[in-house]
């Protein structure tokens, strides 16, 4: 989701490793066609403002540790119309991604400050502060850590007075689907809280769609 | 001005005349010959006139002159000679790139009597007869040689074993024309062909080529063969080979990057250094300029380089082969075969990276590629449609709506109809991904006849186009709005769906319940679709359910289920009674098969339809986990809470905290049929 502008990398993707089976499974919730709401907290000291927010899961690589989707900002106090964003993230699973983020100005110290606000992170944490996390098992982790970084705008243009140079530490429970994110950008309010949850378009339980590429 | 009339039709031509004066008995033997002389420099690299020519007979009368005179055998040596050489030559030039000379030349006799004249004391027979047949074998249609056969082998080594180039190039054509099986490359192995086609890598041009050539043919995806060839008996023949990668002739360099290229593909183990894959790499983008044969062919040599290894890919992305090729776009005026090899290596450099398709799209290349979805030639829409599908495998750009455009779609539309099987196949493939379009433009692809054509190719008799214009639909329905459904469904009507859930073709099945999963997705309305026509699409899917054996078939069926029960009461109800048609009766269900399936896709998709029949806020629900605790259901649940796939094991602890929330009355508290 773009945040206001108040106003950048080396790969953090893994060498050396040996691939394994220790990667975080998939997840049917969190797969291609499903849905989540709920709000980011966007609060300055000048006052508590949340935008609500619709995500949309859109594509998932789990070999390549990708997923992709859109984000659309509702109630955005300078927009006309909701504002949607496409984003591309980063499975953290060890074999190609890591806990240490390593580009867009982020440094292990960011990592772990925001890695530790999520509960379920602490068990990893001893592991993670050694290499990152190259050597944790998450084949078997309720929770699936991520990071997403908005790439463009989709219905307005780059001057519309928002900012997507940021990017979220995200945790997503396989349980129920639930996400819990904080936006990262050294020129934008810290620790903006992202909370999701999983959607079902006003039905009784839950649904999937399918599609795939040729 | 007066002008000289035209000769009367029955006067001859000069092209007749020409036969006439082969087919005489009664000319003199040196105007016969001269005639021969005559006819072979017309035809010469003269299509037209070889096709003239084949009309009048041309090709039955040299094979009757070569024969007469085989059959004199030493008596007018003076002039024999010559007419076996002159008659040898012209039947090969009438083979050479013309199928329908071929046809002729086979059909007159020629190819044993060619072969017989190969070991003729006369070195200039043997030359002209070797090289006849090289052109015949040029051509798919010459007959298959025999390896099998012993006496085949040696007479194919005697010929390897010549002095005479054109007979050591016949032996190498005739392998390369030949050798297709894992057992005839074995065999040529085990003769000692490959160490025989080493040493003439050594010799001159024509042997080298030859050489280089068959030496492909032999080691083509036999990884055996390959291990034969770089072990110790061959010597260094890998550096032979790589070596002459910088030969200073066109043709053998592209011959020696070949070889390498299929050994590498044959046998991970060889060729893993990245500085011998740049290096191919490089020879090949310089080969594409070549002007000749060899620039038309390097582009689908860099392609086999290529395909599916993203290593590689990633190596000539960064040696700027997109902007490369893209250039050779830009020149114009290609050759269809010029044009089909590269889009087909720049379908395979876009395959898997998206940094590839980044570029070729910011490179405007894309106008190129849609201009030629037009073109004349079929292999070249279907090369341009294979790398649509691969540019349009980034969701990225298919988020940004960057495919669903009409300068895409009413030409890809249009190949729907396309006479050629491979272009109907090769437009759907990317009609498939491009309507997988995340934004509110699908109905650009409805309004331009799109889903009207792919309904009509359901019906069609060939099994890989249902399957793929299957694939389309449900790719094309996949988070679609109600109002594009609607439209949608005006074209595919409940009766088409049926027929296709139960296609022969457990493929095409599998998309089709697909397609109904991605129907009853979205707004809760859409589940009503499976009710239509009084259910027969719902029961449809119940039996093939109870029949199917293919997995990825029951996976979909599952979760078309799953997703009507996330609708309402009436829908819940719907599936309990598809899964449990005979209430009481003691038969295992379904349902307890597929949450014991060893595939945890399929367990997956069984346990989320019980989380939605449980759901604690259903007013039904009660009476239905009495009817799942009957059937032996909450026992398994209870099992699969330990299942080792984690998603199956959060789910199925779901399903079983809801069904626990619920008392059976008849037992007075909820008990575990364990």
């Amino acid at each position: 989701m773009p945040v206001r502008v108040v106003e950048t990398s080396s790969p953090s993707q893994v060498s050396g490793t040996t691939p394994g089976n220790n990667t975080p499974p998939p997840c049917t919730l969190l797969s291609v066609g499903q849905g989540f709401s709920g709000t980011q907290n966007v609060s300055s000291l000048q006052k508590d403002e949340a935008w609500r927010v619709n995500v949309q899961i859109q594509g998932i690589d789990h070999d390549h540790g990708y997923l992709c989707g859109t984000m659309e900002a509702l109630n955005v106090p300078m927009a006309d119309t909701p504002v949607v964003t496409f984003w591309e993230g980063e499975i953290v699973d060890t074999k190609n991604y890591t806990f240490f983020t390593g580009k867009w100005g982020a440094t292990t110290e960011d990592d772990i400050k925001h890695w530790t606000k999520f509960q379920s992170f602490s068990p990893l944490l001893s592991k993670v502060e050694v290499d990152g996390g190259k050597t944790l098992d998450l084949s078997n982790y309720p929770f699936i850590f991520m990071r997403w970084k908005e790439q463009y705008f989709v219905n307005v243009g780059t001057d519309c007075g928002l900012t997507i140079a940021g990017f979220y530490y995200v945790c997503f429970s396989c349980s129920d689907g639930s996400i819990n994110g904080f936006y990262y950008d050294p020129n934008s309010s810290p620790f903006q809280k992202l909370e999701l949850k999983s959607t079902n378009d006003g039905r009784s339980g839950f649904s999937f769609s399918t599609y795939e590429l040729q | 001005m007066p002008t000289s009339a035209p000769p009367p039709s029955n006067y001859p031509t000069r092209s007749e005349d020409l036969i006439g004066r082969l087919n005489s008995v009664h000319i003199p033997c040196e105007a016969k010959l001269k005639a021969l002389r005559e006819l072979k420099n017309q035809i010469i690299g003269n299509r037209t006139k070889k096709i003239a020519f084949l009309k009048l007979g041309a090709v039955p009368s040299l094979v009757s002159i070569l024969s007469s005179a085989v059959a004199e055998n030493g008596g007018n040596l003076e002039f024999n000679e010559p007419v076996i050489i002159q008659s040898a030559a012209a039947i090969g030039s009438f083979a050479c790139g013309l199928d329908a000379g071929v046809n002729a030349v086979l059909d007159a006799g020629a190819f044993p009597l060619l072969f017989g004249l190969v070991s003729h004391p006369n070195e200039k027979i043997v030359d002209a007869c070797a090289r006849s047949l090289k052109l015949i074998y040029q051509s798919k249609l010459a007959p298959k040689y025999n390896f099998l056969l012993e006496k085949n082998m040696d007479f194919l080594l005697s010929l390897l074993n010549s002095k005479n180039e054109n007979v050591t190039g016949l032996g190498a054509s005739i392998i390369t024309h030949s050798c297709h099986t894992s057992l005839e490359q074995e065999t040529l192995s085990e003769a000692g062909v490959i160490k025989k086609l080493i040493s003439l890598l050594g010799g001159s041009l024509i042997q080298r080529d030859a050489s280089l050539e068959s030496l492909g043919a032999i080691i083509k995806e036999n990884p055996v063969v390959v291990s034969k060839f770089m072990g110790p008996v061959n010597g260094r023949a890998l550096n032979v080979v790589t070596e002459l990668t910088k030969d200073r002739y066109p043709q053998t360099r592209l011959l020696a990057c070949m070889c390498l290229i299929l050994i590498r593909n044959a046998s991970t183990c060889y060729l893993q250094d990245a500085g011998i894959k740049t290096k191919l790499i490089l020879i090949l983008l310089e080969l594409i300029d070549d002007p000749g044969q060899v620039g038309d062919e390097a582009p689908f040599a860099l392609s086999s380089l290529i395909a599916e290894k993203e290593d590689l890919q990633k190596i000539a992305f960064d040696s700027n082969i997109v902007d490369k090729l893209c250039n050779h776009l830009e020149k114009g005026s290609l050759q269809a075969k010029s044009l089909q090899g590269i889009f087909l290596a720049l379908a395979d450099l876009c395959s898997k990276l998206e940094c590839c398709r980044d570029r070729f799209l910011s490179l405007k290349a894309f106008n190129f590629l849609t201009d030629v979805l037009t073109h004349d030639s079929p292999e070249v829409r279907t090369a341009a449609c294979i790398c649509l599908k691969n540019i349009s495998r980034s969701v990225k750009n298919l988020s940004a709506g960057h495919f669903m455009n009409e300068v895409v779609i009413v030409p890809l539309v249009q190949l729907l109809h396309d006479t050629c099987t491979s272009v109907q196949i090769a437009a759907l493939g990317a009609i498939s991904n491009i309507v997988v379009d995340f934004t509110e433009h699908k109905s650009t692809f409805i309004h331009c006849g799109g889903v009207k054509q792919l309904v009509q190719l359901l019906k069609s008799m060939d099994p890989t186009i249902r399957f793929n214009a299957m694939w389309a639909l449900k790719n094309l329905i996949f988070l679609v709005n109600s109002m594009c459904k609607e439209e949608i469904l005006l074209e595919l009507s409940p009766s088409i769906l049926i027929s296709l859930i139960c296609d022969p073709e457990t493929s095409v099945q599998e998309q089709a319940l697909a397609l109904v999963r991605n129907l009853v997705d979205g707004a809760i309305d859409s589940v009503e679709y499976v009710f239509s026509e009084e259910g027969l699409l719902l029961n449809a899917i119940g039996r093939q359910l109870q029949s199917a054996s293919k997995v990825e078939v029951l996976i979909q069926g599952m979760y078309v289920l799953n997703n009507v029960a996330s609708g309402n009461e009436f829908h819940k109800e719907a599936v309990m009674n598809l899964l449990f048609p005979h209430a009481g009766s003691d038969t295992q269900t379904i349902l307890i098969k597929f949450m014991q399936s060893t595939d945890s896709r399929l367990r997956t998709a069984s346990v989320w339809a019980l989380v939605n029949l449980t759901l604690t806020s259903s007013p039904g629900a009660n009476s239905r986990v009495m009817k799942l605790q009957r059937a032996g259901i909450v026992s398994q649940l209870k099992n699969m809470a330990n299942d080792p796939c984690l998603d199956v094991k959060l789910r199925a602890k779901t399903a079983l905290g809801q069904s626990m929330m619920f008392v059976d009355p008849s037992m007075g508290k909820f008990v575990f049929t364990c």
